[in-house]
């Protein structure tokens, strides 16, 4: 007995000797924590945004680093949810050390690891979450929004579609907070820039509905000249599928935000219906400058399949850490933070900015249209159009009124 | 508040014609669910895992057979079967030592199970969505009454009266089905006539992860195939037979009517908050029957 707990004793002791020399890193090392979903649906995307930022980061370390130190990361599973994301942050900054946070792509987790960024004063780059709330309402010093937000997403649409002669719209989504802050957004700008615009009615339905096609049906027998849809990540999918079953498409013409996004329509293949007007901020074939098609060419070779948006957010934000500590010239949450903030970089998607203002990075959008082509397994967009990035930023006016209240 | 004021009369009979199509699929998993629920008094909480295996490996199967139709044909003869043949290794392997536990510790290995499913469906799809085609005659839509209504529901609304019937003569004309049925009045009693009730546990549990898993084949076109399906699908087929009667495949039927109607019916009314509708269901039938509309066999 007394045998068996001392071997008990010895296993543990030599278990824990194990878990702190893994945690202990090597000196001159730049430590950047990843916080993201890595389970269920969204893990693909999360995937997409790590594999893009491996990319850009092994470029970086082959030329030597940054300030004579590599960067290097750990990643935490938050498994979608609020409470374990937050505790992944605070092990991250305690245990792990680490410089500075990124990651969530979930809103409520980028808000409440957010919080605490601001507490521990440790910079915070959300790449995926893309509430308005991150550099708007809730916005603070230290973190910044790599990705779009819910407003510029409204902006966007509304140009775009005001230039479409709609009149009588539906709308509908899932009923959480994204799929209302998308369509509030892109239905108050719209009203403002072509007030004739009707509603005629709207249907919402719970995150995970698996069958669209009653939705579908009901809509359509009330015959409105446009549907915006505003679905998350795992809704597009289902309803686009349903819609092409439905010749739901062919009948009228619907709007969703990531509706010719290439995770959207990968995994539909041919399922996905043509014609459907989407807004995004990245396709791999678009734009076609050098710098783009160089940016697909070594991921494909890395990784055997196209980059996504998720895929660029992961490329620029890597780009960005490496050029902040760069000009913060030496290893210091406080002085990257103020480096980053304003500042710019070069991207496959052109020159981009981290607003001083509210920390939020200047994306252009593009609207397109689905449709097949030749030498494609899937739908691309085409008919696109770019819709700058000064255009759709939020105010600064405006963001200074909430954050007053 | 804005009730939708345009409602057609054929708008309701297209909206109703669809509902009936989903509850052909609610049918036939939460039939099975009652089935087993009855018979060996366990609650399969992997039942819903067993579903997203089937959609899986139909997606599977079909892609590997080419996309021919009959590749899609042979997918949903054989990922039902083989989702059988997992549960009869299941239930010969581990659940066939357990029957005489009590109720909280079968319920926990059902639990064990759906987590244990749920990662191997992770470790061997991974977690992208996947997306089947209905072959090539049920792809479209036709137009009923002036609407565009999907050929592959119309498909879905044949097979479920061909499920109903199957089981009827299973569980009424066949010698299991009614060794099954005295099996869940008094399981004692059938062993002490000489039968193997074991076996008889083992066929029936098998039976009802079949229509799992048929459920599952069958829905893959319609939807994606992806996590997550298999929680979705749990929650309501418990509802289902819980509003129905435990245990009665025929309260399933019913129960699933009733889940379906007033989900698909409840989208055209007040498309807002269409939610509500059938959970709203569920709560005034449990109000009045606290047992379930049928006679439960527990």
């Amino acid at each position: 007995m007394r045998k068996g707990l001392a071997m008990f004793v010895a296993v543990v002791m030599s278990f824990m000797f194990l878990v702190s020399s893994v945690s202990s890193f090597a000196a001159g090392e730049i430590k950047v924590g990843i916080i993201d979903t890595y389970s269920g649906p969204p893990s693909s995307y999360a995937l997409d945004v790590l594999d893009g930022f491996k990319l850009a980061l092994n470029k970086i370390n082959a030329d030597g680093g940054v300030v004579g130190q590599k960067i290097v990361f750990v990643t935490r599973d938050d498994k979608f949810k609020v409470d374990l994301g937050l505790t992944a942050a605070k092990e991250l900054i305690m245990r792990e050390n680490v410089t500075i946070l990124m990651g969530t792509i979930n809103s409520a987790v980028s808000l409440a690891v957010s919080d605490l960024a601001k507490k521990e004063k440790i910079p915070f780059l959300v790449t995926y979450g893309k509430s308005s709330n991150i550099t708007g309402a809730k916005g603070h010093k230290y973190v910044f929004s790599m990705n779009e937000n819910t407003e510029m997403i409204g902006k966007a649409a509304a140009i775009g579609l005001s230039n479409r002669p709609f009149v009588n719209y539906w709308i509908a989504g899932d009923d959480y907070e994204y799929g209302h802050a998308i369509a509030d957004a892109v239905w108050n700008h719209l009203k403002k820039i072509k007030p004739d615009v009707q509603l005629m009615g709207q249907s919402w339905w719970k995150v995970g509905e698996p069958d669209f096609t009653p939705y579908i049906t009901s809509i359509l027998s009330s015959k409105p000249d446009a549907v915006i849809v505003a679905t998350g990540g795992a809704g597009c999918i289902p309803f686009l599928k349903a819609a092409k079953n439905t010749g739901f498409t062919s009948k009228v013409p619907i709007y969703m935000h990531t509706g010719t996004e290439l995770s959207t329509l990968r995994p539909l293949g041919l399922d996905a219906p043509e014609g459907v007007i989407g807004t995004s901020n990245y396709y791999f074939y678009y734009p076609e400058t050098p710098e783009n098609r160089i940016f697909v060419e070594e991921f494909k070779k890395a990784y055997g399949r196209y980059p996504s948006f998720g895929s660029l957010i992961g490329l620029y934000t890597a780009n960005f850490i490496a050029k902040a500590f760069e000009k913060a010239g030496k290893v210091d949450s406080e002085k990257f933070a103020e480096a980053l903030s304003g500042l710019t970089i070069d991207s496959p998607v052109g020159k981009l900015t981290v607003r001083e203002f509210d920390n939020q990075v200047m994306l252009p959008m593009f609207m397109g249209v689905t449709k097949k082509a030749p030498g494609f397994d899937f739908l691309i967009a085409t008919d696109i159009v770019t819709i700058p990035a000064d255009e759709l930023m939020p105010s600064i006016e405006n963001i200074k009124t909430i954050r007053e209240k | 508040m804005d009730f939708s004021t345009s409602i057609t009369f054929n708008g309701l009979i297209q909206q109703f014609l669809i509902g009936l199509s989903r509850t052909t699929i609610l049918f036939i998993v939460s039939s099975g669910l009652s089935l087993v629920l009855g018979v060996l008094r366990i609650p399969n909480v992997a039942h819903g895992s067993l579903y997203m295996l089937g959609a899986f490996l139909c997606y599977t199967i079909a892609s590997f057979l080419g996309a021919s139709s009959l590749g899609f044909w042979l997918a949903i003869l054989l990922a039902p079967l083989v989702v059988a043949l997992v549960s009869l290794a299941v239930e010969r392997g581990l659940f066939c030592h357990l029957y005489d536990r009590e109720h909280l510790m079968l319920l926990l290995f059902t639990f064990a199970l759906m987590l244990i499913f749920g990662d191997i469906v992770k470790a061997v799809w991974g977690s992208e969505y996947r997306s089947l085609s209905p072959p090539e005659v049920f792809q479209g839509s036709l137009s009923i009454l002036g609407m565009p209504f999907p050929k592959y529901n119309l498909f879905l609304l044949c097979v479920g009266p061909l499920v109903a019937l199957a089981l009827w003569f299973l569980t009424q004309k066949t010698k299991i089905g009614k060794i099954a049925r005295a099996a869940a009045v008094d399981r004692d009693m059938v062993a002490a006539v000489g039968i193997n009730v074991s076996w008889v546990f083992a066929s029936v549990f098998v039976i009802g992860c079949y229509l799992a898993g048929l459920g599952g084949a069958l829905v893959a076109p319609t939807q994606n195939i992806s996590q997550g399906m298999d929680h979705t699908i749990i929650m309501e087929a418990f509802l289902i037979v819980i509003i129905g009667g435990l245990g009665n495949v025929w309260g399933a039927l019913l129960g699933a009517l009733i889940f379906g109607l007033t989900a698909s019916m409840g989208i055209l009314v007040w498309p807002q908050f269409s939610i509500v509708f059938p959970y709203a269901a569920v709560v005034i039938v449990l109000v009045f029957r606290p047992k379930g509309l049928l006679k439960a066999t527990w």
